[in-house]
């Protein structure tokens, strides 16, 4: 038994380590942590941009300047739901983007857009939900309808939808494992990479997912916390 | 202050208000009662333009605010408005919730701002709960702040749409208190309501509202004495 943990230790050892192949993991890592990052940053403006345009036309059936708006961002939403995350990386990579020399920029400009359509949809449950009085009792005070909508409707929005929109997150953490598809080294690249060099796949590839369970338990960890943080309003007695 | 002429509002194929005029003046407390679905509501939601009028116009201090170009948020800082259902902000303090639109509209600094709503909190005897948030009051407490929240962005007029309707019986007097003493102060107000007793004493003026239309106003003495139309005797029997 410990023979067998001795050996396996000094396989991982000499997989990992030899001619710091490590690094290449480590690499990835931060690789695939901006992707993310950035890309669900973007995806949160997005999506709520998108989700505002969607209730306010819903409000105001009738303005024709968000008639026009609407059915740009239902486009957007369809096609980009409709259509698998690798085939619009590769699109934008190699049709939209061709000339370009940054596959990362790319690569978090796709992956925003893309999560930007499910976000979209989730904020607009979650502006939905806020009860209708909110918006009258800020309209009645003289706020404007977007001071209305930022000040008093997206935080309670947003507050209400954190579990979803936390979960959005760790989709997109996953999916930027397709990163690769446009010769980006993120993480599961790296793993493969070593699987290559080596002719050993359970060891790097493994590590890999280890890598991507942790980093999901850690983000759901954080969202826990934060949830909580902000449930701090809701003491009812 | 405010005149109305000749206001109808249709939802759909509902006609709710069927032709109101009448005018406001500075001062005045204005008690409007009636049957449910009679158009009260309404009536008073169409005064701030929460609802838009089908036809008929507005009047504000003179300015027309039915007019398609009069910017209505403008307006709707002169005119306070009181809801049912409070309409508290739940993610905010109690004194965000009364800052907010004045600073946010640049009506006052932030440190103006937190002197009135302490001002105002002390006013109506909730002033160590400040800090608290909306989710930990009472129903009369949240009202009262809801008050507050109205008042501070200092309004010619408050518009009540049936304060006391979500509140529990032992709640809706510390609420009428406030009403009563800001009748007292001079503003002027008009009030939906089901209690009797505070447009009695409160109001200078009655509107009995029946089926869109105001059947029959007077000033309170006579109104619940000699009430003339025989929908206004009726009512009174049911609610006195």
């Amino acid at each position: 038994m410990i023979e067998s943990i001795k050996t396996l230790i000094d396989r991982v050892v000499d997989i990992l380590f030899t001619g710091n192949r490590y690094m290449m993991l480590l690499n990835g890592l931060k690789l695939t942590v901006i992707l993310s990052l950035c890309s669900v940053i973007i995806g949160i403006v997005l999506g709520t941009i998108v989700a505002v345009v969607k209730v306010s036309h819903q409000n105001r059936p009738r303005n024709i300047v968000l008639r026009v708006l609407n059915v740009i961002v239902t486009v957007y939403v369809q096609v980009i739901r409709g259509t698998p995350t690798v085939v619009q990386l590769l699109i934008m990579n190699f049709v939209v983007f061709a000339s370009s020399r940054n596959p990362v920029a790319v690569a978090i400009l796709c992956f925003g857009i893309n999560s930007g359509a499910y976000v979209s949809e989730i904020m607009r449950a979650g502006i939905n939900a806020v009860d209708y009085g909110q918006t009258e009792a800020g309209r009645s005070l003289g706020l404007s309808y977007f001071e209305t909508m930022k000040s008093i409707i997206l935080p309670q929005a947003i507050k209400n939808i954190l579990p979803a929109l936390g979960n959005e997150f760790i989709v997109l953490l996953k999916e930027t494992s397709i990163a690769g598809y446009i010769s980006i080294q993120d993480l599961t690249k790296a793993g493969d990479l070593i699987r290559f060099a080596t002719f050993e796949a359970f060891i790097p590839l493994i590590t890999v997912a280890v890598i991507y369970l942790i980093m999901v338990l850690g983000l759901s960890k954080l969202l826990s916390m934060l949830e909580r943080r902000l449930s701090k309003s809701d003491n009812r007695h | 202050m405010i005149t109305v002429t000749d206001l109808h509002k249709k939802f759909g194929d509902n006609h709710v208000l069927r032709g109101i005029s009448d005018t406001i003046e500075k001062g005045e407390k204005v008690v409007i009662i009636g049957p449910s679905g009679s158009g009260k509501s309404t009536f008073l939601r169409c005064l701030n333009l929460l609802e838009t009028p089908t036809s008929g116009k507005i009047f504000f201090q003179g300015q027309e605010i039915t007019d398609p170009k009069c910017d209505v948020n403008a307006v709707r800082r002169k005119m306070g408005m009181v809801f049912q259902h409070f309409n508290l902000f739940p993610h905010l303090t109690i004194r965000k919730n009364i800052t907010l639109a004045p600073v946010k509209l640049k009506v006052m600094t932030e440190d103006e701002a937190n002197e009135r709503a302490e001002q105002l909190l002390k006013r109506v005897g909730l002033a160590d709960k400040a800090e608290d948030y909306p989710g930990s009051l009472s129903g009369g407490q949240k009202q009262r702040i809801a008050i507050v929240r109205s008042l501070a962005m200092n309004p010619d007029v408050m518009l009540f749409d049936e304060p006391t309707s979500a509140l529990d019986p032992e709640m809706v007097g510390e609420v009428l208190d406030v009403m009563r003493e800001l009748a007292e102060s001079g503003m002027t107000m008009v009030v939906v309501t089901h209690e009797m007793g505070f447009a009695r004493e409160v109001g200078t003026r009655i509107l009995f509202m029946d089926q869109g239309k105001i059947l029959e106003q007077n000033e309170p003495g006579e109104f619940f004495r000699n009430p003339r139309e025989q929908r206004t005797q009726e009512f009174l029997s049911k609610v006195l």
